[in-house]
């Protein structure tokens, strides 16, 4: 120990030498470094797009973007109302998925928790987590064959129509087969249901392991003082994972308009009112619209308000639990 | 706690209680693994059976040979499992480099490396600017343009930080010492020490690698490219290429690529459920 602060005290080398000594790691660091500007700080510079004109016929001709635009984009997008529906469907979709996620997640991981015997508690966790490795497509793909109504709308063959339609038409909660994926009014529920799926037993984790934390001596002590099983959850589980309940929800909070893979392979031209989102928006116009000064703009706007969000979440993250997200 | 399981006076409550979690936990359960088991038996029946009915009243793999024989299948298929390994290994090799870097705290320039990949976390150019950049390092329809940016995953970095910084540093002294250079201590020291970390974080690559659909979607238009989500996404957007020759019930050839997507993983996950399980953990004692 003594060697060590006697080594402080010596003078740092000067900074050639240090490089010198670590020009091994230099040597290494050149392919994590290529491929950071190449594909992370190049496409940061495209930025300037948003204020221009920058459509396909500006690259076929060799002239590259029209900046005469400047602000111009931005004004066409606070008047496009594909743009503004696709925002306002970003924040409901986002802000409902992250509600209901947070409370299906800590109800189910309270009731994992209660699970006493030890081998099927490992069980039910296995099989609930698996769901969050299918990718969105095979999920999609699933979901679609099982809401499908079949071949034939008016359900007159029960063998046609999908799973979910079937078993809803012998319980008796619809008469007829529904299309759920293509109809406005039930697209964004199916939407929520699906994200439950798939996310409900993963999302579980962060919470058992809170639960974990919790020292057993607060239960001993609570059930001394006569507290039943309901109580020592309301005062005592509920409270302590209260810090981590809020710090999902704002990392939650942070991601809100980034969703896209999930809407994107389910949803179509029918229910584009209720579905489309900022990411999917961007995608449509830039990407297959080729308007690519129009579509950085959108993909700014997001950037920025997303930005400002993850700083805001780190702030209070910091302020929750000590340290920040990034 | 009190966990005695029994109706007399005083326990029944707790009784009824664990009845209707276990209930409910079955109730789950089955919500997770019907849709997959209807799924399953419809692939093996080359008729439209919807419907309830979940056992398959034929055994007709015949999805399944097409989907292994038919080259506008198989070829996607193939894509799948080269992407899926060039990625592991360059995700393992980008990862592992960058964390080996990020925990040398006296090299100089590394506060500015570390923080010049945690930005990436928080802005981005957007969708269109990479695509742009994309197409002007001529990487469009080429699968290098889905492999070389998911090889740079910075949590995955941050991840195998965090394992790197539990290793002892005396060992890098020691090595130091006995005249290793950095590139052999990472290699006879740092990688073999850290074998789980690198099962978990390459098992990260491998699943997300095999799922990858959103930079296909971006940058591959070539049909002849597409990996296998894309082909699966295909058959079930009403395309007429892809349907194109296409002679069985179109349902069961869904139900089976669906089944092909998803087995590779059902294998593994079993006996690497702790994998997993590491890396959240770790991310989450991040001090």
């Amino acid at each position: 120990m003594a060697t060590n602060t006697d080594a402080i005290v010596v003078k740092k080398p000067p900074l050639s030498v240090r490089i010198y000594k670590y020009r091994y790691f230099y040597l290494m660091a050149v392919p994590v470094i290529v491929l950071l500007l190449l594909f992370f700080y190049w496409p940061m510079l495209g930025i300037r797009f948003a204020f221009s004109t920058y459509k396909l016929k500006h690259i076929t001709s060799g002239k590259g973007p029209d900046y005469s635009t400047g602000l111009g984009n931005f004004k066409a997008l606070f008047t496009d109302r594909f743009f503004l529906d696709s925002f306002r469907n970003t924040i409901a979709l986002s802000f409902w998925n992250l509600v209901f996620a947070t409370v299906f997640t800590v109800v189910v991981a309270l009731l994992i928790n209660e699970l006493q015997h030890e081998w099927g508690k490992k069980f039910v966790q296995t099989v609930l987590y698996l769901p969050h490795f299918l990718s969105w497509v095979v999920v999609a793909s699933i979901f679609t064959l099982l809401l499908s109504a079949g071949a034939d709308a008016t359900g007159s063959d029960p063998t046609t129509v999908g799973f979910i339609n079937a078993v809803f038409l012998k319980l008796g909660l619809i008469d007829k087969p529904h299309s759920f994926l293509t109809e406005t009014s039930t697209w964004r529920p199916c939407w929520y249901i699906i994200q439950r799926w798939k996310e409900t037993g993963w999302g579980t984790i962060i919470y058992l392991a809170a639960l974990s934390g919790i020292s057993p001596d607060l239960y001993e002590a609570a059930e001394i003082d006569g507290a039943g099983r309901l109580k020592q959850t309301w005062y005592i589980t509920l409270p302590s994972l209260m810090n981590t309940i809020l710090i999902v929800f704002i990392l939650n909070l942070a991601k809100i308009l980034n969703v896209f893979e999930s809407v994107f392979v389910l949803y179509n031209d029918l229910v584009l009112s209720v579905s489309d989102v900022v990411q999917t928006y961007t995608y449509r116009k830039g990407i297959q619209g080729n308007d690519y000064g129009y579509a950085t703009a959108i993909g700014l706007f997001k950037s920025v308000i997303s930005l400002f969000l993850v700083t805001g979440a780190d702030y209070v993250a910091k302020k929750i639990r000590g340290y920040g997200i990034v | 706690m009190s966990t005695k399981f029994s109706f007399q006076k005083g326990y029944r409550a707790r009784a009824v209680f664990v009845i209707l979690n276990t209930i409910f936990f079955i109730f789950m359960m089955i919500c997770m693994i019907v849709p997959i088991i209807k799924i399953l038996s419809d692939s093996l029946m080359n008729h439209t059976v919807y419907g309830m009915q979940l056992i398959p009243d034929e055994f007709n793999p015949i999805a399944y040979s097409y989907i292994f024989t038919r080259d506008s299948l198989r070829r996607p298929l193939v894509i799948s499992i080269y992407t899926t390994i060039m990625t592991t290994f360059l995700g393992l090799l980008i990862s592992t480099i960058g964390a080996y870097i990020l925990i040398q705290r006296e090299m100089p320039g590394v506060k500015v490396f570390g923080y010049m990949l945690m930005f990436t976390m928080i802005f981005n150019g957007g969708l269109i600017p990479t695509f742009l950049v994309m197409k002007k390092l001529k990487l469009l329809n080429t699968l290098w343009a889905v492999i070389l940016p998911m090889a740079l995953n910075v949590s995955n970095l941050v991840l195998m930080r965090s394992f790197f910084e539990g290793l002892p540093t005396s060992l890098f002294e020691a090595a130091e010492i006995d005249g290793c250079t950095p590139i052999g201590t990472f290699i006879k020291i740092v990688l073999p020490l850290s074998k789980a970390a690198l099962a978990s974080i390459g098992l990260f690559f491998a699943v997300a690698a095999w799922s990858e659909y959103f930079h296909y979607v971006m940058y591959i238009s070539d049909t002849t490219k597409y990996n296998f989500q894309y082909k699966l996404r295909d058959l079930f957007a009403d395309k007429q290429e892809a349907m194109e020759g296409i002679q069985i019930n179109l349902k069961t050839l869904q139900s089976a690529a669906i089944i092909v997507s998803i087995v590779p993983f059902m294998f593994i996950y079993p006996f690497c459920q702790k994998y997993f399980m590491t890396g959240i953990t770790m991310g989450a004692v991040k001090e």
